[in-house]
């Protein structure tokens, strides 16, 4: 540096100087270098140039209305606007930036003046240099922060999302999160599973659009995780999201095709857009609560099942009081039955009636039928014939016509191939002498006081099944010491791990073995029997067992 | 675990004042949203949410105001915030909360300002 600056002009320098290592704002400290440039060469023109990214850019401009701070430099240009004198801020080989000057207006600008030009630009260029590294400091600061920030939001979703076990609540957790990170104030999202009522939640957007969401279930596995609305194919999806400002589209997507959603989401204030970087950060928020809404989902169907158990079980309850809550106590006969369904609910029925009406105990009528099917279907129609029964004793003369009147009134409700069989005996405790029909029911035993077993086979169809049928009755009489042993085929055709049935043989081979107890124990212990033979099968069907012993 | 929250909203001269204290985040934020939800459900459209001791708050306790700011201005309304810590205001501002709601220092201001002084 040259002693020919003068005084005056080293004074300048030095203040010059200070001002520029102590402020740290590019635009503050560009705009003193300007001013301290303009006043000391008296130029009604300038410019000053900064390096941005490996490009030249202007970063102030004075008395030069059709040059626009951002754009591009270029020496042509600004000379063709009136600059004359350009110089390089910092090294001439790789400066920093140029200021350019129009003609001073009234002195030349010696060679002193532009002596003290490029030194003030010289000091300039290191204060630049500090003000530019400090301003991209900022800036990754400022990144950082948002990193933080973006990282504190997926935490927060995630721990928020663990104990939402509606799926109502996630889409409310999902949609906070989203509008509150990006400052949004239009959003729409719709989520699906079929057999629920999808789940809506929407702000400034119209409804109709989450509608229009559900005729692109088909084709959300094949979007991309995120995508801009104004990539969307022309459509009148996308119309319409343009309509409602909706910019970026998420999907939620789902291991399979019968859960999944779409989340639609607004502008940002101040013209703010939507970097790779958001829309991933999205499809990561997205994503997170994919997981939360099939585990909602799946909670809400464990409920739902819960129900129904509690509903099978409430319907077991009130089938148990269909069955007879207590048996006929007389001095000459033993009754004992038991039941017990495959299922929660059965489709067996046992009964004992007395013919001539409660405390009239000459007649009783006693029945054990089996519906066929399973589980709650049949065991409506169980109630269905209990009903029927019970309002028909009594009413009728014989069997045959209970029978055949049953029949018709099963067959008026129901279908062809719901039909029950039963046995039915009327027992006349007073004479021993039995009739029975047997409308299509397994063989029962009647097993005589000295061990033969007779067979109470089938009379008739099963009832329901065909109209205008007649049932035959046959009877027999019952000698002290003669049992009785009504079943359903649940105990004759019970099977073992080999699928061996029980069988009729073993039943009366197993209860002429034990026929001198008491009928508690031989129902007890005929279950029993069944259970061992059966070993680790599962039992298949309903099980019913009634046991009538003449004692005298 | 849950971060500790309480919730208050009292009405003065026409305008609800809703105090937030400590975390609002997700487990929080929908009863935040409902205290909002409400007050705009009854009618009062003039809101100013006080956090001189909300702690932190995460997006979606963010998201709580941007749901209703629109709804609420269409109808002539606004929510303001104030008392907002150094720590806090920050994530206001990292998010641009700042160029959307007015954020006064004093409750009083805040409220003040519905009065169009």
């Amino acid at each position: 540096m040259s002693f020919s600056l003068g005084h005056s002009r080293l004074e300048a320098l030095l203040e010059s100087a200070q001002l520029l290592h102590s402020s740290l704002n590019l635009q503050d400290l560009l705009s003193h270098l300007l001013r301290s440039v303009m006043g000391r060469l008296l130029v009604t023109k300038a410019f000053i140039a900064v390096s941005e990214d490996g490009c030249m850019r202007l970063a102030q401009v004075r008395g030069l209305p059709k040059l626009k701070i951002g754009d591009a430099y270029h020496e042509s240009e600004v000379r063709e606007n009136g600059i004359r004198i350009i110089l390089p801020v910092g090294d001439e080989n790789s400066p920093v930036g140029y200021l350019g000057i129009s003609q001073p207006i009234q002195k030349d600008a010696d060679s002193d003046e532009l002596e003290f030009l490029r030194a003030l630009l010289g000091l300039a260029a290191g204060g630049i240099e500090n003000a530019k590294a400090h301003s991209k400091a900022n800036k990754l600061n400022e990144e950082l922060d948002q990193k933080i920030q973006e990282l504190k939001t997926l935490l927060d979703l995630v721990r928020g999302l663990t104990s939402s076990l509606e799926p109502d609540e996630v889409a409310q957790l999902l949609m906070l999160t989203l509008s509150g990170r990006w400052a949004v104030r239009k959003y729409a999202l719709i989520a699906w599973k079929s057999g629920h009522p999808p789940v809506l939640r929407f702000k400034g957007m119209n409804p109709d659009l989450l509608a229009e969401f559900s005729s692109y279930k088909n084709t959300i596995e094949d979007l991309p995780d995120s995508m801009k609305v104004s990539d969307l194919p022309e459509s009148s999806l996308k119309n319409m999201l343009m309509e409602e400002s909706a910019e970026v589209l998420f999907p939620i997507k789902a291991g399979d095709r019968t859960t999944g959603g779409i989340v639609a989401i607004g502008g940002r204030p101040g013209n703010l857009s939507y970097s790779e970087s958001d829309l991933d950060f999205g499809t990561g928020l997205v994503a997170q609560a994919a997981v939360a809404f099939e585990n909602a989902w799946h909670v809400r169907e464990a409920i739902e099942r819960k129900k129904v158990e509690q509903e099978l079980a409430l319907a077991a309850t009130i089938q148990e009081n269909l069955f007879p809550s207590s048996l006929p106590i007389l001095s000459n006969y033993e009754f004992s039955a038991r039941n017990r369904p495959a299922r929660q609910c059965g489709g067996d029925y046992y009964d004992i009636l007395p013919v001539g009406g409660v405390g009239s105990e000459g007649t009783f009528l006693v029945c054990v039928a089996d519906v066929s099917g399973k589980g709650l279907p049949a065991s409506l129609l169980m109630s269905n014939i209990q009903a029927t029964l019970r309002a028909l004793v009594g009413r009728v003369h014989s069997l045959t016509e209970l029978s055949a009147h049953t029949n018709e009134l099963l067959y008026a409700v129901t279908p062809s191939n719901k039909y029950v069989t039963a046995i039915m005996l009327d027992i006349d405790i007073n004479t021993g002498k039995v009739r029975f029909v047997n409308a299509g029911h397994t063989s029962c035993l009647l097993l005589r006081a000295d061990g033969e077993a007779v067979w109470l086979c089938a009379t008739g169809t099963p009832l329901g099944m065909l109209p205008g049928m007649s049932y035959e009755e046959q009877s027999f009489e019952l000698l002290p010491g003669d049992l009785i042993a009504l079943f359903s085929d649940g105990v004759t055709e019970a099977q073992d791990e080999d699928e061996n049935e029980y069988s009729e043989e073993r039943v009366a081979e197993f209860i002429r073995t034990i026929a001198g107890e008491s009928l508690d124990n031989i129902v007890d212990k005929v279950f029993e029997e069944i259970d061992r033979f059966a070993g680790s099968a599962p039992q298949y069907d309903d099980i019913t067992l009634f046991i009538i012993k003449r004692k005298a | 675990m849950s971060n500790p929250f309480a919730i208050n909203t009292s009405v003065q001269d026409g305008v609800t004042v809703i105090t937030l204290e400590g975390f609002v985040d997700a487990h929080t934020a929908p009863h935040f949203e409902n205290a909002i939800q409400a007050e705009i459900g009854a009618g009062r459209n003039k809101i100013v949410v006080d956090c001189r001791k909300l702690s932190y708050i995460s997006s979606a306790g963010l998201g709580v105001f941007m749901s209703f700011i629109e709804e609420v201005r269409d109808v002539g309304g606004d929510i303001k915030i104030c008392g907002l810590v150094p720590k806090v205001r920050h994530t206001f501002e990292i998010l641009g909360f700042q160029d959307i709601f007015e954020m006064h220092d004093e409750q009083s201001t805040a409220v003040d300002r519905f009065q169009g002084n």
